[in-house]
């Protein structure tokens, strides 16, 4: 018998081979590509999520966790057209120019992933335009920016008033995060989202794209 | 008082004329933006900014505990759009050259594994002291000579480095993460080694010259906490800065060890003073760490360097004030040394700089500089505040 609470299980204690094999288990087994995906990858990354937020979990277990679900992903995606099984949103991801500070973002990124988003993840100092080609090349309907210099923060503004200039800022959300990010801040910019952490990111993504 | 018995008796609570005048700078980027609002032109780094508000100065010891040897710095590829290179920590990398950008894009960090910390890592970290002090002999003498005479002012510290801080350095932050789950023998093994390699270079200089303080770096905090876990902090690292700690107090049982850790603290300060360290530099009050907070529970067994909160030398002459007057109880206990919360980043204007130091000189009765004062650019800016003031 499929164990999606083992799959879920294996991901919260970061056991990335017990995932695996589980997951290649389930498969053999024909359960529902959608249902390894939500009943176990994306339900052990909440719990993860959650307990990040409760500092129950710190940034390695994050990462231990994000590796055992990478692991299974890569095995169920291939599936999940055939599944029928269509992603939560898609999303680009990316530090801001002149920033370096990637270990935030990364995790913001494996938390959007855990919740069922396609990440694309435009990586460092990225700048206004790349975050503008992200919205033509990849249709994303979310831009997730992270700064953690007060000295690139201004760089989310101008990336935001490029989106508009380029006539393209109705077609994407806008969600902003980073230590020196405050929800004040991404008021003042005319962000669409703001969250203090990675878990708390994947759920305001969910209510930008309308699923929450 | 010298300055060296002053910063020791505050570091012990003990009554001084009053508090060092010790700042922790700025960031490289100040200096041209500041130029531009009235600092000379010549005050170009931090060793000139000290210079120029004449801070109290430290004496530090020369002795390596670092890798001994860097890295090759290596250019591997080099074309119009970029340059791939090696730095002096093994630390590969990428920079543009289009002038979009000038920060590099870290690609790979060299400590991976067993093979790469043995092969690359522990020849330079071998455990001898050769390479590790002044090459002549008579120089260290000298040093030794110097820094024992009664009549030396200068507080006399040694560098501990780090021990965590290090391996994540070279390994990524990323990189060492996995490995305390993937291999945490060898991640107890590299933080042992560390800590017998720090532990056996100090151990001279610091039974040969009376040290005031022992100062090292992990920088594994932020804002809403430590990076790692304290428990697993307290699994790999405590014990080891415990061994540290103990060839130092056997010296000196007096001497102040202080890290130097940015972000939210606060629940590190438990697993540190377990590891015999009892002093925190820079008390990131912006990031959480709240220094009236901390002296409020751990007393005189914590003494902090820093904790001014730099948002308020950003917000203003007001904010300044209140940050001040909020801190004045707490720092006349002793054991405080006031500053800045971190280098003073470049939304703070010079004049709310100049400002901020005069009120804190005025403030603790750190004696106004005389060359400082008598500067043009000075008078001028303190002119403006008739009235203020
Ligand atoms: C690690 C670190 C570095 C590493 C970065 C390694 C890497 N690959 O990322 C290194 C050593 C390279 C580095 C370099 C520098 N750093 Co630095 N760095 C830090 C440090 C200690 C921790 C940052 C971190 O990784 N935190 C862990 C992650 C998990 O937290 P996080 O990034 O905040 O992300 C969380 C949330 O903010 C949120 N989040 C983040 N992004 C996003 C995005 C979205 C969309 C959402 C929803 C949420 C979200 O979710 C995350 C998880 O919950 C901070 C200290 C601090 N207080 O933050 C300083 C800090 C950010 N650095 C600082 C500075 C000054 C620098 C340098 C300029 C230093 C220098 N003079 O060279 C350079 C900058 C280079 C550059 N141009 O970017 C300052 C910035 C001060 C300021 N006023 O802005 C800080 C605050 C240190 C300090 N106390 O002054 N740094």
């Amino acid at each position: 018998m499929a164990d999606l609470e083992g799959i879920a299980e294996n991901v919260i204690r970061g056991q990335a081979p017990k995932v695996k094999a589980l997951v290649e288990e389930a498969i053999a087994e024909n359960v529902n590509a959608g249902d390894i995906l939500r009943e176990g990858l994306i339900k052990g990354m909440g719990v993860v999520g959650e307990k990040f937020k409760n500092n129950e979990f710190y940034v390695p277990e994050v990462l231990i966790a994000a590796r055992a679900m990478k692991m299974g992903m890569e095995l169920v995606r291939p599936l999940l057209a055939d599944a029928g099984v269509e992603p939560v949103g898609k999303i680009a991801l990316g530090t801001v120019k002149g920033d370096l500070h990637d270990i935030g973002k990364n995790l913001v990124g494996m938390m959007l992933e855990g919740a069922g988003f396609e990440v694309v993840d435009l990586g460092i100092d990225v700048s206004p335009e790349q975050f503008i080609s992200s919205i033509t090349e990849h249709e994303v309907q979310v831009i997730a920016m992270s700064a953690l210099l007060t000295t690139t923060m201004p760089s989310m503004k101008t990336t935001i008033d490029a989106i508009s200039e380029a006539g393209l800022r109705d077609n994407v959300k806008v969600l902003i995060g980073g230590a020196p990010v405050t929800q004040k801040y991404a008021d003042e910019i005319g962000a669409d989202g703001y969250a203090r952490d990675a878990a708390s990111g994947a759920d305001q993504a969910k209510v930008l794209v309308g699923v929450a | 008082m010298t300055h060296r018995e002053r910063w020791v008796r505050v570091m012990h609570f003990q009554p001084v004329d009053h508090i060092p005048d010790e700042e922790f700078g700025a960031w490289n980027e100040n200096f041209p933006v500041w130029q531009e609002q009235g600092l000379p032109k010549d005050v170009n780094n931090n060793s000139d900014f000290d210079r120029y508000f004449q801070f109290a100065p430290r004496s530090g010891i020369p002795a390596n505990v670092g890798l001994s040897h860097g890295f090759k710095s290596e250019v591997l590829e080099d074309t119009d759009q970029y340059r791939i290179y090696i730095d002096g920590n093994g630390v590969k990398q990428q920079v543009f050259k289009d002038g979009s950008s000038s920060i590099p894009h870290y690609l790979e960090f060299p400590l991976k594994d067993r093979k790469s910390w043995e092969e690359l890592f522990l020849p330079r970290l071998e455990i001898e002291l050769e390479s590790r002090y002044p090459e002549n002999r008579s120089d260290w003498e000298q040093i030794k000579a110097r820094y024992s005479d009664p009549g030396w002012s200068i507080p006399v510290g040694i560098t501990i480095g780090s021990l965590f801080g290090w391996i994540r350095n070279w390994a990524g932050f990323e990189g060492v993460s996995m490995l305390c789950y993937d291999d945490p023998d060898l991640v107890k093994e590299m933080v042992s080694h560390l800590a017998a390699l720090i532990s056996k270079v100090i151990h001279r200089a610091v039974h040969e010259i009376k040290i005031d303080y022992a100062a090292g770096w992990e920088d594994i905090a932020f804002n809403h906490g430590p990076i790692l876990s304290p428990k697993m902090f307290r699994e790999f690292v405590t014990p080891n800065y415990r061994r540290i700690a103990d060839t130092i107090r056997e010296a000196n049982p007096d001497a102040v060890i202080y890290t130097d850790c940015d972000g939210n603290i606060n629940d590190l300060i438990e697993p540190w003073l377990e590891g015999g360290i009892n002093g925190l530099f820079p008390v990131e009050s912006a990031a959480g760490s709240d220094p009236i907070a901390i002296r409020k529970k751990y007393g005189d067994r914590v003494v902090m360097l820093g904790g001014v909160n730099k948002r308020a030398l950003i917000a203003g002459k007001e904010a300044i004030k209140e940050e001040l007057e909020r801190i004045k109880p707490y720092v006349d206990e002793g054991g405080w040394i006031p500053h800045v919360d971190h280098r003073v980043p470049p939304d703070v204007t010079f004049e709310n700089y100049v400002y901020y130091l005069h009120l804190k000189r005025e403030m603790f009765g750190i004696p106004h500089p005389e060359e400082f004062e008598s500067r043009p650019e000075i008078k001028a800016i303190k002119a403006k505040w008739k009235g203020v003031l």
